[in-house]
């Protein structure tokens, strides 16, 4: 028998339904340790020889983001100065719905956690790999990792500092429209859809400028925002480039039913099980963006059987480019299904509730099959 | 709302990519669009293959999709391309120029072009279709087949609608212009449409549609008392922001109950003023779409009625 050790924040949605999941088949429920009380010394892992580990998301919550940055703060960044706030400065920082926290050094400070951890969890059979979780929460290395592996990838801009550097490398590719992400960023956090035709431009996003003087702060928003002040435009960037960004060529995603889709698949034991269609009036289809889901079935006549064959080995190789039992992969294909892309590779996408493949859930093909792993 | 899918069907018939690994296959019930995409050969190689194709002779339409990856690329060597092409594609009888998605450009970003070498090489088009309206221009509109003619701008220009009000269509049934806004181009104005409300012009005209406008309420107030309204079967100002002032003066008029249809989709009006609308059409048996109703949208901002697919 397995016992099932999660590192989470209790309470949250992912760990109820992966509990439930176990329950359902009848299993031990999962001993849950708290990323707050690990991080504040209250509590360790504790592996037995038969242990199998889940590393759960650690957002949702604020007091975790404040601790892990707590711990970026400290943290050295060989690559660059990023935007930076001080452990004093942390201490005092209160909750606000939808800001932008410095999110190159939340990022560094859960790396070092995980490093922190990767020598209790040698032989532990692991869901999800703290290396795997890492390159997945860089943009920027997850689509190097990608395309090192041969995957379909957006092309990327080399790293960028500020809105000329953007400029003058859109100008030198010949490209009109990119994609800029936060490279730590989770979902569509930081994410801008910016274009350029002449002296017009535009930024489809959902991320609010709130300026006072010299200070911008961002926050993202659930409506949409659309800007086309160059000037605007450029201070939206270079804020986000305080927190490191990645470039993608913004390619245009095929359409149906009048709204265009990318699909959230999700492999598990390197295979191609759940997905969901994610249709959208606006270049950004992220789900909690209230955009509407659809299914696979009702799409497929229309990508086409081969189409769909070609796009599943290309989720199943990247699956199987890393280490871990499952990942959520962001799929979308040209409007004439000729090609298709890995847009991202989400290290905790698997919170697909309701969503169903073999009349199984995410949680409980992932438990079946870390079974099967282990056990045999 | 924004314009994200590519058109399935066009003039009838299914809209298939244009493959050369695969060629044309089914003339008779497939049109081809030909479109560019990143990395990808240029349109007019693309087209090129395309009429090299045996079955030539036998296609009945063509759908032009993006045409160029550069900014500010106007189709000028793609109208030059059909219209060298003419002798082999003598079946020709539907054009659809730019059948590009907001993802690719908005609307108001396609730069077209004075568009009048493509209607007069082919003479006996019975379907013209354009998206785009920076540029364009489509020239003296003598033809005796165009049955359909469909004009999609982010904002339509005064000259575009005076070259269809000048026009000699003497078979046209279909006639949608899509007027967009004053910010991203309009300067047309409803004054520009008298001689279309008069109801002489197009003499077979079963519907007209003046879509996706932020003039749709006081196009509404003209069409109202215009003998047009006499004539076609049906009307659509879907699309814009249309709201209870253009649908009373539509409901005050005695010609409303002739028509078979009535399309407001997309719209601005009041609950009581939808009731009213739904229930005189019920009455009538006109159908009606009221769908989408911008009052119960996420983003209904009572200060600003946007048309759907403006910039």
């Amino acid at each position: 028998m397995l016992d099932f050790l999660i590192l989470g924040n209790p309470g949250n949605r992912r760990i109820t339904l992966f509990q439930e999941a176990l329950r359902q088949l009848e299993l031990p429920l999962a001993r849950v340790v708290s990323y707050l009380d690990l991080m504040a010394g209250r509590d360790s892992l504790h592996c037995s020889p038969h242990t199998v580990m889940r590393i759960e998301s650690p957002g949702k919550d604020f007091e975790v983001e404040r601790a892990l940055l707590q711990i970026g703060a400290v943290c050295d960044d060989s690559e660059s100065e990023y935007e930076r706030l001080s452990v004093a400065a942390l201490q005092s920082l209160v909750f606000e719905k939808g800001c932008i926290l410095p999110s190159r050094q939340w990022y560094l400070g859960y790396c070092a956690l995980l490093n922190r951890l990767t020598p209790q969890l040698a032989g532990v059979p692991l869901m999800n790999t703290p290396s795997d979780i890492q390159i997945m929460f860089d943009k920027r290395a997850c689509h190097q990792h990608l395309q090192c592996h041969d995957i379909a990838v957006p092309q990327c801009l080399p790293p960028i500092e500020n809105y000329q550097m953007l400029i003058g490398q859109m100008r030198q590719m010949g490209w009109h429209s990119v994609f800029v992400k936060l490279a730590h960023g989770s979902s569509a956090s930081g994410v801008v859809a910016y274009r350029v035709n002449g002296q017009r431009h535009q930024a489809i996003t959902t991320v609010e400028m709130a300026e006072s003087g010299e200070a911008i702060r961002l926050y993202n928003s659930r409506q949409m925002q659309t800007y086309t002040d160059p000037r605007v435009i450029a201070r939206l960037i270079d804020t986000l480039c305080r927190n490191r960004v990645h470039v993608e060529q913004w390619i245009p995603k095929a359409g149906i039913n009048g709204k265009t889709f990318d699909l959230r698949v999700m492999t598990i034991a390197g295979r191609v099980q759940h997905s969901v269609v994610r249709m959208s009036h606006s270049p950004i289809t992220n789900l909690h963006l209230l955009n509407e889901r659809g299914d696979l079935d009702s799409i497929l006549p229309q990508i086409g059987a081969s189409t769909w064959a070609g796009a599943r080995q290309t989720c199943e190789r990247a699956a199987q480019s890393f280490d871990s039992l499952y990942s959520g992969i962001d799929l979308a294909f040209a409007p004439n299904y000729r090609h298709h892309a890995i847009l991202e590779m989400n290290a905790f996408g698997d919170l697909l509730p309701g969503i169903l493949y073999q009349g199984r859930d995410t949680y409980t093909s992932q438990i079946l099959a870390i079974q099967e792993r282990v056990i045999g | 709302m924004t314009i994200n899918e590519h058109a399935v069907t066009f003039a009838g018939k299914r809209v298939s990519d244009w493959n050369p690994q695969i060629g044309i296959i089914n003339p008779e019930t497939t049109l081809y669009r030909i479109a560019t995409e990143y990395d990808g050969p240029e349109w007019t190689d693309l087209f090129a293959d395309f009429v090299h194709d045996p079955a030539i002779s036998q296609v009945t339409g063509i759908v032009v999709g993006q045409w160029t990856m550069d900014v500010g690329g106007d189709p000028f060597r793609v109208i030059e391309a059909i219209v060298s092409a003419r002798e082999k594609l003598p079946k020709l009888n539907a054009l659809f120029l730019g059948d590009i998605t907001f993802e690719e450009s908005e609307i108001s970003w396609i730069n077209q072009t004075d568009v009048s070498p493509l209607l007069e090489a082919y003479p006996r088009l019975e379907h013209f279709r354009v998206r785009g309206g920076d540029g364009l221009s489509l020239g003296t509109l003598h033809y005796d087949h165009l049955k359909s003619l469909i004009v999609e701008t982010g904002g339509l220009a005064r000259r575009v609608v005076l070259e269809v009000m000048g026009a000699q269509l003497p078979e046209l049934k279909h006639l949608e212009l899509w007027l967009g806004t004053d910010a991203y181009g309009r300067t047309c104005t409803v004054e520009d449409f008298g001689p279309l409300l008069a109801g002489q012009l197009f003499p077979k005209l079963h519907y007209l549609g003046l879509r996706d406008s932020d003039l749709a309420d006081p196009l509404a107030v003209v069409l109202a008392r215009a003998p047009i309204l006499e004539l076609i079967r049906t009307l659509d100002l879907s699309l814009g922001t249309l709201s209870d002032t253009g649908v009373q003066a539509l409901l005050d008029s005695a010609a409303l109950t002739h028509l078979e249809s009535l399309d407001i989709h997309h719209h601005y009006c009041s609950d009581a003023m939808e009731t009213s609308l739904v229930e005189a059409m019920k009455a009538a048996g006109v159908k009606l779409d009221a769908s989408d109703n911008q009052r119960h949208s996420k983003y209904f901002d009572a200060e600003r009625h946007y048309v759907a697919v403006g910039e």
